[in-house]
């Protein structure tokens, strides 16, 4: 293309000019802030950790469980913690390695698959611990059907009636509340990072493209 | 990181600004963008520095990083829409050599380049360093055979916006 050859040469000339940075607004721009993507995926991924952490340590189900005499279920959640801690520190470790793998020098699709994956890390996390949650709804109200004495009456009524009513309805509410939750929060990382990853993910599909 | 590494770098970085230079004029409308552009590029070029072991020439190496971050790392939207482009892109020859039609064309060609995607302006802009296939392919993450049908598209798709 002629055009385009004219320009490369024109281009190699480098006899465009562009008005030069001194060494001391480059030693001044050293001293800045990055604002990469990278450093603001580290910066939410460690709020994440912290509050999804935060959440299942400080959420104590000894006390619920003696006050409602259900202490035989209390092995079951001494086991769930643990697998808890363990899914915690395999999650920090995984995502530490992947994030100390993203590197600028690495080829172009190396690195978007770099921070996609550690990204990744943080959103399996994230649906994990929905997860959990929506687990120890379930749970919970199972514990508090067979143990909590306030639940007789509704276990009365859910046994006598013939239309399975009552028990529809408190199905419903269940499902509808566990639905409200995980939307929420689905709703809250597409727009976080839909907002963030926007243009890495439009040129990551244009360079698997080239590749198709 | 040592006071010596940072002057080698600020020196090395002075000296090869250019290459920079074009790179945020490719990937930014205005001249505030093309200035963060350029800051955002000098700490990643800064934060691999300890990796660079010269093994390569410093603006070799320092495109690469400035490409990724430029595709990748920056946050805001690089892709520019206005075909109107700032001040400074009107010479790109000298004046002993002007040629107002050959001027003309390059400005044409210039600002259909800027209407490419990401990608395919750091295809363009690895063609204009005049890099060969197997450093564009390299470089990008994709195959050669694949860069070079890629560039052949391009080339075809600037000649459709030049002559629409």
């Amino acid at each position: 293309m002629e055009e385009l050859d004219l320009l490369k040469k024109a281009w190699q000339k480098d006899s465009h000019k562009f008005e030069q940075v001194s060494e001391g607004e480059i030693y001044k721009m050293l001293h800045t802030n990055s604002s990469s993507i990278v450093k603001w995926i580290l910066i939410i991924s460690i709020i994440e950790v912290l509050f999804w952490t935060a959440i299942s340590v400080m959420y104590n189900t000894d006390d619920y469980m003696k006050k409602l005499h259900a202490e035989s279920m209390m092995v079951y959640f001494k086991a769930l913690n643990f697998v808890n801690y363990a899914v915690i520190l395999y999650f920090i470790y995984t995502f530490y390695k992947n994030y100390i793998k993203i590197s600028t020098t690495a080829s172009t699709k190396q690195l978007m698959q770099d921070i996609i994956k550690t990204r990744k890390t943080v959103q399996y996390y994230v649906w994990y611990n929905l997860v959990m949650i929506v687990v120890s709804l379930i749970a919970g109200f199972i514990i508090a059907f067979a143990f909590n004495p306030k639940m007789e009456l509704l276990k009365d009524k859910i046994a006598h009636e013939t239309d399975y009513r009552i028990l529809c309805i408190t199905l419903g509410v269940m499902i509808l509340t566990c639905i409200v939750i995980v939307g929420l929060f689905w709703l809250f990382y597409r727009l976080l990072y839909g907002i963030l990853l926007r243009k890495l993910n439009v040129n990551y599909k244009e360079l698997k493209k080239i590749d198709l | 990181m040592s006071d010596n590494l940072e002057q080698i770098f600020v020196k090395q970085l002075k000296d090869n600004q250019n290459i920079i230079h074009k790179i945020c004029r490719l990937y930014t409308n205005d001249e505030d963008a093309h200035k963060d552009l350029f800051q955002e590029v000098t700490i990643q070029l800064w934060k691999a520095f300890p990796k660079f072991r010269g093994e390569s020439k410093f603006s070799t190496w320092a495109y690469r990083v400035a490409l990724n971050t430029a595709i990748t790392l920056y946050r805001k939207s690089t892709r520019s829409v206005s075909t109107t482009s700032y001040e400074g892109q009107k010479h790109f020859l000298s004046h002993e050599e002007y040629n107002f039609e050959e001027e003309e064309q390059i400005k044409l060609m210039y600002q259909a380049v800027q209407q490419l995607n990401d990608i395919e302006k750091a295809l363009v802009f690895l063609y204009l360093e005049d890099k060969d296939y197997t450093e564009i392919s390299a470089t990008l993450g994709i195959s050669e055979v694949n860069a070079r049908v890629k560039m052949n598209r391009i080339k075809g798709k600037l000649k459709k916006i030049l002559n629409p």
